[in-house]
């Protein structure tokens, strides 16, 4: 049953990491008025990308590089384990849920700090530092954002989140939750207004310097991380695998590819201010707006 | 050797294509983002074809050999528009009036099926100044701290000029293909973080009119509205809706880059979107790029950069220092900074 599950799951992120590029080149061909690519676009950039030279810059830290790509791919890995399936399946099964998937956003700032260190250039060691810089913060008003979602459900365990959502979403219960969460997903995934990592000002950031197999790897850790996160972000916000007629985790797939197209379509339309001005945008508004969030939480609870 | 399976799905990618902008390059490169069948890349790493438009001076010639070897093999170089380069033989020059893309396409398809050889690197892939064993530990300079390890200088403590905090300050010379740079500019830049703190014009930018909004839009993050404001219609009421529901505007910071003539980063950005009237020209009076830049964080930085219609950043640049009289900044040193791209 267990192998089924990971199999199943397996099935749905490779599913969903081409669903996401595909929606991807939707929402720029779209936006850019060209009109949509090619459906099989994305597999023969992945191609060439496989068949490139892997450079590197005079001395790099080979081994730091390696460890950002697994590990960021095994943080979006493990996060959707902890995914809930039904009222008793999730991978990971703890009851304490929601403090590992805490752990695993936070050390996404450190695989992608260790990806800008490693190639040992200006641009990509910049990206890197302004990702913590900004990270920091967004993580706390994630936190905030989580406690909150848990709060009616009195569990840190993601399966008693949903079944607490049986009768209302907490999409509905707390109205600031979702959209507060969702600029964490752009932080984590290093998308439009929060991409400070990997964004066009410095070339491509953390990933300026990567060729070849080193820079499909790090496209699709990406990627994946956008799945885990639009899923948690279904079982948080959206009722997770509740859901009439259709199967749980049927469901929560559909959920799950709605948040993603929310995330990719805000990427794609939000501007990204400089680092400064979004410093002060998050501490002065954000920030208490999800202290607002867990008071609007607390006192519905009480 | 025949293709493998993969080779065979590769050949049918968008081509990823690095442009290096010369001197009069041709007005078409600037829209090259649109062309269906190409993929114009911010960075050589990822490329396939390198794509010098326009004449490259001889000065830029140097800059032209680094960033050509960091393409990843097969590659290929196209010269368009552009007179032949002696150090690049195997370049394949295309005229005004041939297609590009098909160009492009060809090149692409006969290096990945290996009708065409790779081209060979330029420089010997060896360290840009001997450091091996120079020292007393053989660190390539003096001492442990400071000297010149791996035969550049080591990043050192300096004072920061906005908050006193003691940091690495670091030289390294920018440009001149960084893809959001006014093509032909190459700027010696000492930053601590990413806060700029000296600033030294290298290399003067092209007369080159440029693609200033969407250059503007791509450092704000919204590459397909970039993409957009390049093409054919001149007034175009859907880039300007989505350019105001995209908060491009609120994303300035206001008074940024502001000019003796009392505009700003954000006016200027409406003059481009058409949201403020057009103003006759920008007057640069006697400012320099130390007035508008130093103290900057990169991204505001780049976004006065990139803000400035290119006669007014020419003149500021006429008025900045150029280094001459300072001896440090000799061709031999930006030679040692092999870094990226420049």
């Amino acid at each position: 049953m267990t192998l089924l599950t990971v199999l199943g799951m397996l099935v749905f992120l490779c599913t969903s990491v081409w669903l996401a590029v595909a929606l991807d080149t939707a929402c720029r061909g779209w936006i850019s008025g060209q009109g949509a690519d090619r459906a099989d676009g994305p597999l023969r950039t992945a191609a060439l990308w496989l068949t490139q030279q892997r450079l590197t810059t005079e001395a790099p830290d080979r081994m730091n590089a390696l460890l950002s790509i697994a590990g960021y791919m095994a943080l979006a890995l493990t996060g959707l384990a902890l995914v809930p399936l039904g009222p008793d399946t999730a991978l990971i099964a703890l009851p304490t849920s929601v403090v590992l998937w805490g752990a695993c956003e936070a050390l996404v700032v450190v695989v992608v700090f260790l990806h800008g260190w490693s190639p040992n250039a200006p641009l990509a060691m910049i990206g890197a530092y302004r990702y913590v810089a900004i990270g920091l913060p967004i993580m706390l008003l994630s936190m905030f954002v989580l406690i909150a979602a848990a709060l009616p459900a009195q569990s840190l365990d993601l399966r008693d989140i949903v079944t607490s959502q049986a009768d209302v979403w907490n999409l509905i219960r707390q109205p600031l939750g979702l959209p507060l969460f969702l600029l964490l997903g752009l932080s984590l995934t290093l998308r439009g207004p929060f991409d400070y990592a990997d964004s066009a000002d410095l070339a491509g950031g953390t990933s300026v310097e990567a060729s070849g197999p080193d820079r499909l790897g790090w496209q699709i850790a990406r990627l994946a991380m956008l799945t885990e996160f639009s899923a948690m972000a279904a079982t948080v916000f959206l009722g997770g695998y509740l859901g009439p007629v259709l199967p749980g985790p049927l469901w929560i797939a559909l959920k799950t590819l709605l948040v993603m197209t929310l995330v990719i379509g805000l990427s794609h339309l939000a501007a990204r201010m400089p680092v400064s001005r979004m410093m002060s945008l998050i501490w002065m508004i954000l920030l208490p707006l999800s202290f607002a969030d867990l008071i609007w939480a607390g006192l519905v609870a009480l | 050797m025949g293709m493998t399976w993969i080779t065979r799905l590769a050949a049918g990618a968008r081509v990823p294509v690095f442009i290096a902008m010369g001197d009069g390059a041709p007005a078409a490169a600037l829209t090259l983002s649109r062309h269906p069948g190409l993929s114009v890349v911010d960075t050589p790493r990822a490329a396939s074809i390198l794509l010098v438009a326009g004449q490259m001076p001889d000065a830029l010639i140097p800059y032209l050999h680094r960033l050509h070897d960091q393409l990843p093999h097969p590659r290929a170089t196209l010269l368009w528009q552009s007179p032949p380069i002696p150090s690049l033989p195997d370049a394949i020059a295309v005229d005004a009036d041939d297609d590009i893309g098909r160009a492009v396409a060809d090149v692409f398809a006969a290096v990945l099926e290996g009708k065409r050889a790779s081209a060979p690197d330029i420089l010997p892939d060896a360290p840009p100044s001997e450091w091996r064993g120079v020292g007393p530990h053989g660190q390539g300079g003096k001492g442990m701290m400071g000297g010149t390890p791996y035969g550049r200088p080591m990043a050192m403590t300096d004072d920061d000029i906005r908050d006193r905090l003691a940091l690495d300050s670091y030289t390294a010379a920018f440009g001149p293909f960084l893809p959001f740079f006014p093509p032909g500019l190459v700027l010696t830049l000492t930053l601590q973080g990413d806060v700029i703190q000296k600033v030294v014009v290298t290399h003067p930018p092209f007369d080159h009119d440029g693609s200033p909004l969407a250059t503007l839009l791509n450092l704000l993050g919204l590459p397909a509205l970039a993409t957009r404001s390049l093409g054919d219609r001149a007034d175009d009421p859907v880039l300007r809706r989505l350019i105001q529901l995209s908060g491009a505007r609120f994303a300035i910071p206001s008074g940024l880059g502001r000019l003796p003539d009392g505009s700003d980063v954000r006016t200027r950005f409406d003059r481009m979107t058409g949201a403020a009237p057009d103003a006759a020209s920008q007057d640069a009076g006697d400012t320099t790029l130390e007035h508008l830049l130093v103290g900057l964080e990169w991204h505001a930085a780049m976004l006065v950069l990139c803000s400035l219609d290119p006669a007014t950043l020419r003149d500021i640049c006429k008025n900045s220092d150029t280094g001459d009289q300072d001896e440090t900044q000799g061709e031999s040193e930006s030679e040692m900074h092999a870094g990226h791209m420049s």
